[in-house]
């Protein structure tokens, strides 16, 4: 179905996580998205898997599979000449590329900006690495959970007396592809507009430290008050009631109770004596004096429940507590399925597949998850559409630019 | 010459976003260019200002105090507040009371003058306002509007009531990211879903301008916070969908690299994150770290005798890294390419010399916050917002006037009646809640 985009082209030149995450968003949205690829190997994500039964497959790794959704793969060798040719041919037709090479490799292939700027000077070139395009720290090697550390965000995740743990395998990346994504159709917007191209330089580790998942927050907070926060938080009793993870029948739950919620908590728990129980009422933020009899109530009825019947008693009065649900769960939540959020995908060469599916939902314009492509799928076709017979094709393949 | 206009000039948009997803949309559009006007009352506190009318001492010491300047409680804190003031940079503020039928009123009129309408408020506020959907799209057919509750606006958990830790916990989030070997209780809130959505409403709104440039219609955006982080956790999802395979709480444990984590270095809480992905890394982290001989160590070998032996190789790094200074070390681990960073903080970010010379932090002044440094823009647009031209954050109603007078025509009189009426103020009513 038709999404937003259509009607822009945009060459990708990106691998990994960050940059495929903006072109998937591209590509979901409508955009007609040409991704470039090595020759043999393909972006790095075709070796990340998982891989259906294990088995390594360049056409099958779930990480690829999920990021390239809908994207067209060609082969190019950049190392060579004619690679690079074709490749400033391919960047005459795009409005926006997208590049996520280590810093300064553009420029090694004699393809800095300004060669991008002859082919199209209506479109933005998008530039993402782990730490910029310029600066000392250039060169750095990075990945998810470097980069959170280099961001100052995952010296404060984590329990206090212990160490600090990430955010799970690749997902601070994730959120740096979404930080671009903005940026890119900002780029692609003002390029167009005004027939000058724009070149943005983009650094996780800035993207993510200016984030607002504590990391700019915390660098104004410093500012502003002196204060450092350098150490991952104690958990504290913010009152009397139950507040933060426990278990339940068949795994664990997430609630929060402030304390004029205290009616509904009572409601459900069965306790509605203490509403107007002044012994409790009055000692909602005194924990030390009812606390331990408040939690023995509420394990009484959390015990016996599973997490989706605890969360749906509690939130049918508006009391937030969540179900903390496992993959597993996620896959069969009756919400997620309602509302038709995973997409079931038939590929090739990983069978049938469902993947997670479009999170932002347009009522007049809504896209589509479509299949991702095999490695160099696409080759033959866009070399045919840029004019090149069958034989010049086969020429390129022996001679390994294809 | 060129032209250094802003992707966004001339795109106004009106904002309603809160904690935190709505500060993050707002802080990009706004540095894109975009005029951002955030629409406020002072009947309601702007929970990205404060939830509480008056601070009280004890909250001021606390954490929750970090967040104002100099930790001052007095009149006028909420202008002062380092969420709102980095969130809402170079916005505008009115303060307009939507439960006043003339309130409603001059919001649609200056619905007729927007391109887009973003909002987080609880489930059901904009439709009990009425200002739905159906009536903005009717006053202003090219209106964009993106609404971005937790859990969407549809299914079973759309009147569900959470915060960031409750949306992480349904997307599968937290399961997947707590200490591999501790009880799920003991796993963090990552806050990490909300500037992700904040992202995902900055990028929405451009989408649909230029969908917009085609269609000559506005449409209704909805972004479910929760299916929007649930990508992040793809890896585990698809180990699932397609081995059927649950690992668990990770922790730092990468599936496919050992040693590979957070380590202990010299000094108070200092620790190090080193990835190591090949053997000939982790020969160079060995000698970097003064034992050469776990290289050779036959346990260690190669990477899946190290993922087999991956507690002991941990061990190993961790007991000589625990000597050395992180930042040094990074340096020497990097010179000798194995990827690692040391964990900085605040202080530490500031002083960064990689950050400084590519001008990370901006001064800006406020008028009554004062000068500080923020975080920079979040990427370079190299032509057009390569020098943002950061304004401070606005205080409370400041552009009551611009936007009363100069946007929608009213006269002194009419103006003066609408303060007088409580319709708009520039400081909160005593009375005001969250």
């Amino acid at each position: 179905m038709s999404g937003p985009l259509e009607g822009w082209r945009v060459l990708d030149l990106t691998q990994g996580i960050a940059g495929p995450y903006v072109t998937k968003l591209c590509s979901d949205y409508g955009a007609n998205v040409l991704k470039v690829e090595r020759p043999g190997v393909g972006d790095a994500s075709r070796n990340i898997g998982p891989f259906p039964g294990d088995h390594p497959n360049v056409d099958a790794s779930g990480m690829f599979l999920t990021l390239n959704t809908g994207k067209h793969s060609v082969t190019l060798n950049l190392k060579t000449k004619t690679g690079r040719e074709i490749l400033l041919r391919l960047a005459k037709e795009a409005d926006l590329v997208v590049e996520s090479f280590r810093a300064g490799t553009l420029e090694r292939l004699d393809l800095a900006p300004e060669r991008f700027a002859e082919a199209n000077p209506s479109a933005a070139l998008v530039r993402i690495s782990n730490f910029g395009q310029t600066g000392p720290m250039r060169d750095f090697s990075a990945d998810d959970l470097t980069a959170y550390a280099a961001a100052g965000i995952l010296q404060v995740t984590g329990e206090p007396d212990r160490e600090p743990v990430g955010l799970g395998i690749y997902t601070p990346l994730f959120l740096a592809g979404a930080i671009v994504a903005p940026m890119a159709l900002a780029a692609m917007r003002a390029a167009h507009r005004d027939g000058q191209q724009e070149v943005v330089d983009f650094s996780i580790q800035e993207g993510l430290a200016g984030s607002m998942d504590r990391g700019g927050t915390n660098l104004v907070s410093f500012q502003y008050s002196g204060a450092l926060m350098v150490e991952r938080r104690e958990r504290v009793l913010i009152n009397s009631l139950p507040n933060g993870v426990f278990p339940c029948a068949d795994g664990y739950i997430q609630v929060t109770t402030q304390v004029n919620w205290f009616d509904r908590f009572c409601r459900v728990i069965g306790r509605p004596e203490w509403i107007t129980d002044p012994r409790m009422t009055s000692n909602l933020n005194n924990p030390l004096e009812i606390g331990g009899e408040v939690e023995a109530a509420f394990y009484e009825w959390l015990l016996p429940r599973t997490k989706q019947q605890a969360m749906e008693e509690a939130q049918a009065v508006g009391w937030p507590l969540s179900a903390l649900n496992t993959p597993a769960d996620v896959i069969r939540d009756p919400h997620f399925r309602e509302r038709g959020f995973f997409v079931g995908i038939d590929h090739p060469q990983a069978g049938h597949i469902e993947l997670p599916g479009l999170a932002v939902r347009f009522s007049d314009t809504p896209g589509e998850v479509r299949r991702p492509p095999l490695l160099g799928e696409h080759t033959f076709e866009v070399l045919a559409g840029l004019g090149y017979a069958p034989q010049e094709i086969a020429a390129l393949r022996a001679e390994s630019v294809i | 010459m060129s032209d250094r206009r802003p992707p966004l000039d001339g795109v106004r948009v009106l904002a309603q976003g809160l904690v935190w997803a709505g500060p993050f949309s707002t802080v990009i559009l706004s540095d894109l260019g975009a005029e951002v006007i955030e629409v406020e009352s002072i009947q309601h506190l702007n929970p990205t200002r404060t939830q509480m009318r008056h601070i009280p001492d004890v909250v001021m010491e606390s954490v929750g105090g970090t967040y104002y300047v100099n930790r001052d409680p007095s009149e006028g804190f909420w202008n002062r507040q380092a969420w709102f003031n980095y969130g809402k940079r170079g916005c505008k503020s009115v303060t307009l009371n939507l439960h006043s039928a003339r309130g409603r009123e001059l919001f649609l009129e200056l619905v007729k003058q927007s391109d887009a309408f973003i909002e987080n408020n609880a489930a059901g506020v904009v439709d009990s306002l009425g200002i739905g959907w159906d009536v903005l799209h009717a006053t202003n057919p090219r209106l964009i509007m993106v609404r971005f509750p937790g859990f969407g606006i549809t299914g079973p958990y759309s009147h569900h009531k959470g915060y960031g830790s409750n949306m992480e916990a349904v997307a599968g989030h937290t399961m997947v990211r707590g200490y591999a070997d501790a009880d799920p209780s003991l796993t963090p809130a990552s806050l990490h879903g909300d500037p992700n959505a904040g992202a995902h409403v900055a990028w929405a709104v451009q989408a649909a301008l230029l969908a917009r440039e085609r269609t000559g219609e506005g449409q209704l955006i909805e972004i479910s916070q929760s299916e929007a982080v649930l990508h992040h956790i793809a890896y585990d999802i698809l180990d699932y969908t397609l081995n059927g395979r649950e690992t668990g709480q990770r922790g730092n444990n990468h599936p496919a690299f050992a040693p590979y984590g957070v380590f202990p270095c010299a000094g108070h809480d200092r620790w190090i994150a080193i990835a190591v992905t090949s053997d000939e890394g982790f020969a160079a982290l060995s000698e970097v770290i003064g034992a050469p001989e776990l290289a050779s160590d036959e346990r260690f070998a190669t990477t899946i005798d190290r993922l087999r032996h991956r507690s002991e190789v941990n061990a190993a790094v961790g007991e000589r890294t625990g000597a050395m200074q992180n930042e040094q070390l990074a340096k020497a681990l990097q010179e000798r390419g194995v990827t690692a960073s040391a964990l900085a903080h605040q202080q530490e970010m500031h002083e960064d010399e990689h950050l400084r010379s590519r001008g990370y932090f901006n001064s800006i002044t406020h008028p009554e916050a004062g000068t500080h440094l923020y975080p920079g823009p979040l990427a370079k647009l190299e032509r057009t917002v390569a020098v943002p031209p950061f304004q401070p954050a606005p205080t409370l109603g400041q552009h009551n006037e611009y936007v009363l007078k100069d946007l929608l025509g009213l006269d002194d009189a009419a103006y003066q009646q609408l303060i007088e009426e409580q319709v708009i103020g520039d400081t909160y009513l005593e009375s005001a809640t969250a």
